[in-house]
């Protein structure tokens, strides 16, 4: 007898989809390994995402914008609440910080050079100043992050904006990891560590604790730099609203948010799939976080996390973000997970396809970024490079201007939530846009019911004498 | 009726942030040296009168008075100098500096020298936790106690305390050096991952990692010199302790994760 459905074998039952053959395999290699995996890249199971949204643009209810002749502007001002000198950026979207170290030297320059052809800005990210990345950025961003490795004032000095590091989105709530093959006599001595070694960075600052110190740290910062730059801090998305409230009383010029779904260049598996909420989540509660206490329009928000496309980026947008950050998807630009011909073997090196690569943390990058290997560092021309990561931010920024010209906008930061709906209820309830094709928000649709139904029991109450009536 | 104003606010909620304001210029200068009364000025206006003494004026000599303990006094000063704080100050006292020689003749609260690049900074009474935060270069003198976590992911440079440090002194300390004449509280030196504690007193606990090694006669040239440049006296004998180097690296790696030759 067959089986119906030609199953190779009628005799098999089937297969657990909780203990599959990656788990069954990832518990085999823990058992061998005595700790939590490590490996680079973001997060693996699907969650809400952007690809859950929509744009609704213009028809007859709304006028469009000319999509290759009417102007739709991208200038993004950042920090000009108590700065002398706002950061200014031709595009609203701009490199994130990543450490040399955990990037080789090739790819930070080639990211400085790529964002100042692109009129926007990188960041130094943990390991410190490296010299050749601040000559090629003509805006950048300098990390106070909890390992202050290789923090030093004069660099303090030198840059346009200050990100007090103080989580991110995919490993909420851990320190930076630089695995020991990364850790050459270089990066050691940056960030005067013994060289080879393991290292796991603080998950708190050394010289302040709560939201109180905090307040202090910034003041301070804002002292040494003479109140000439903003200062920024940079969050993991957890329990947003709270969060928000408390660093925007701490008194920064800016609040970046990162979403789950953001990446790293090496950190614990079991982190990565764990922690944090999705940016679409978390956007609409940093909105309403800062409308609440008042400064909605004081301090910026910007905004990171798994961004793809200018689709994301607009998105972002329309849901209250001033700026978007990249990581990840510019690395890509880069040739991250590209096989070149004649040159890299992922599957030779690696074991994985290019394109399933996320063996940041391993030192070996077949293309040059994630690595400190000279031989590996050779394969990342500079030049070339750079120009991938321009065309990239040029091509984010058009896909912006394409959506805000078709929502009607002659700005892209006049994108707004309203311009937004929902392919799925899970989408609609964190964006708190309508589910495609109704008025449904959940969550905010009851809440308004709820409102009606008390406003009319009240002035029935009220009409009735008070309430007084006997029953 | 009064028409709304439009102006945004240049004040934060806890009222810290001080973007508009000019130095106060009441320094009375004599020669070489400076001196300001900062009872009635800001953490700001201390800063800007400082800097424009400092750079401006090139006055090497500055005495502040009366610092009421206010908090972020005499940070990022990037030159040589000398500068006296008669009084105490709060947090983040003499920070981000680069050679100034600063004295403090009261206490400081936390994180004061944080950051410190070289130079020398003196206390001449108590300081609070955190000190000597993520310090790179110079000496740190507090002639009396030490709160908790002295010393954190300290990457050079040396503290010397007189009197007694408290818990997780030398936490995740990178290098440099620590003399604690007194005794040091629990967990100290816990997962440091280099550089030198000495303690005269007695040791609560050692924190994970922290293992006692063998003084030398480097070691004690070391203290003799550094207590004689500053008048301390000395205890009898100091014992040494070390990074245990346990932690360093993982004890397992993947196959995908073996070491490269670099």
């Amino acid at each position: 007898m067959t089986s119906p459905n030609a199953s190779p074998n009628p005799h098999v039952l089937g297969q657990s989809s909780i203990f599959n053959p990656q788990v069954i395999n990832d518990i085999h290699t823990k058992a061998e390994l005595g700790r939590y995996r490590m490996r680079g890249f973001s997060m693996f199971k699907p969650i809400p995402h952007w690809d859950q949204l929509m744009f609704m643009p213009g028809t007859l209810t709304r006028f469009v914008i000319e999509g290759y002749r009417e102007k739709c502007d991208t200038k993004t001002v950042l920090g000009a609440r108590f700065a002398q000198k706002p950061l200014e950026l031709d595009i609203p979207v701009y490199i994130t910080g990543m450490s040399f170290g955990a990037l080789s030297l090739e790819a930070k320059m080639a990211l400085a050079k790529g964002a100042s052809m692109a009129g926007t800005a990188t960041c130094s990210g943990e390991g410190g100043m490296i010299p050749p990345e601040r000559d090629l950025s003509t805006k950048w961003y300098y990390q106070v992050i909890q390992s202050r490795y290789g923090f030093n004032p004069h660099h303090l000095m030198l840059a346009d904006a200050i990100e007090f590091f103080i989580g991110q989105g995919c490993k909420v709530g851990l320190g930076g990891h630089l695995m020991g093959q990364k850790v050459t006599e270089q990066v050691a001595e940056m960030r005067s560590l013994p060289a080879g070694i393991d290292q796991r960075s603080p998950a708190r600052h050394p010289d302040w604790l709560g939201p109180d110190d905090l307040s202090l740290k910034i003041q301070e910062v804002r002292e040494a730099t003479d109140y000439q730059v903003p200062i920024q801090l940079k969050l993991g998305a957890a329990r947003v609203y709270d969060d928000v409230r408390m660093a925007a009383k701490c008194g920064p010029d800016i609040i970046y948010l990162d979403g789950a779904e953001g990446g790293t260049g090496a950190g614990p598996h079991l982190a990565t799939e764990e922690t944090g909420i999705p940016l679409m989540a978390a956007i609409p509660e940093a909105r309403r976080a800062l409308e609440d206490v008042g400064l909605a329009d004081e301090i910026d928000l910007v905004v990171a996390g798994g961004i793809r496309n200018g689709g994301d980026i607009a998105k972002c947008i329309a849901l209250g973000a001033k700026a978007v950050a990249i990581g990840h998807s510019s690395l890509m630009a880069l040739n991250c997970n590209k096989e070149l011909p004649g040159i890299t073997d992922y599957e030779g090196t690696l074991g994985v396809k290019a394109g399933s690569c996320y063996h940041c943390h391993t030192g070996r990058c077949p293309v040059g970024i994630t690595t400190q290997d000279p031989e590996l560092r050779k394969r990342l021309d500079v030049e070339q490079g750079a120009e991938r990561v321009y065309n990239f931010l040029h091509t984010l920024t058009l896909e912006v201007q394409m959506l805000a010209r078709a929502c009607g906008k002659t700005d892209v930061h006049s994108l707004e939530p309203e311009d937004l709906c929902a392919l799925t209820t899970e989408a609609a309830a964190m964006a708190r846009v309508p589910l495609a094709g109704t008025n449904y928000v959940p969550g905010v649709t009851e809440e308004r019911t709820l409102h009606e139904i008390k406003t009319l029991l009240e002035k029935h109450v009220a009409n009735d004498g008070g309430g007084s009536r006997d029953v | 009726m009064v028409a709304m104003s439009t102006r945004r606010s240049r004040n934060d909620i806890r009222g810290l942030a001080e973007p508009d304001v000019e130095a106060p210029k009441t320094a009375r200068i004599e020669g070489d040296t400076a001196v300001f009364d900062a009872a009635d000025l800001s953490p700001r206006q201390i800063n800007l009168e400082l800097r424009r003494l400092v750079y401006g004026e090139q006055i090497p000599e500055v005495t502040i008075e009366n610092p009421g303990a206010k908090h972020s006094v005499a940070v990022g000063i990037l030159t040589r100098c000398r500068i006296t704080i008669d009084g105490s100050v709060g947090y983040f006292g003499a920070t981000l500096g680069d050679g100034p020689e600063i004295h403090i003749t009261g206490r400081v609260g936390w994180s004061v020298a944080e950051n410190m690049m070289s130079g020398v900074t003196v206390i001449d009474k108590n300081a609070g936790s955190l000190t000597g935060a993520a310090m790179r270069g110079g000496d740190l003198v507090i002639r009396g106690h030490v709160g908790a976590r002295t010393g954190i992911d300290q990457k050079g440079g040396t503290i010397i305390v007189g009197g007694n440090a408290g818990a997780l002194t030398g936490f995740m300390m990178q290098r440099g050096r620590q003399i604690i004449c007194g005794d040091a509280g629990p967990g100290m030196g816990d997962s440091m991952y280099d550089g030198a504690i000495y303690v005269g007193g007695a040791v609560a606990s050692l924190g994970v990692d922290c293992v006692e090694a063998e003084m030398t006669p480097e070691d004690d040239e070391l203290i003799d010199r550094k207590f004689r440049i500053y008048g301390m006296d000395r205890p009898a004998s100091f014992r040494k302790f070390v990074c245990g180097k346990k932690l360093w690296n993982y004890d397992n790696l993947e196959p995908s994760e073996r070491k490269l030759v670099l």
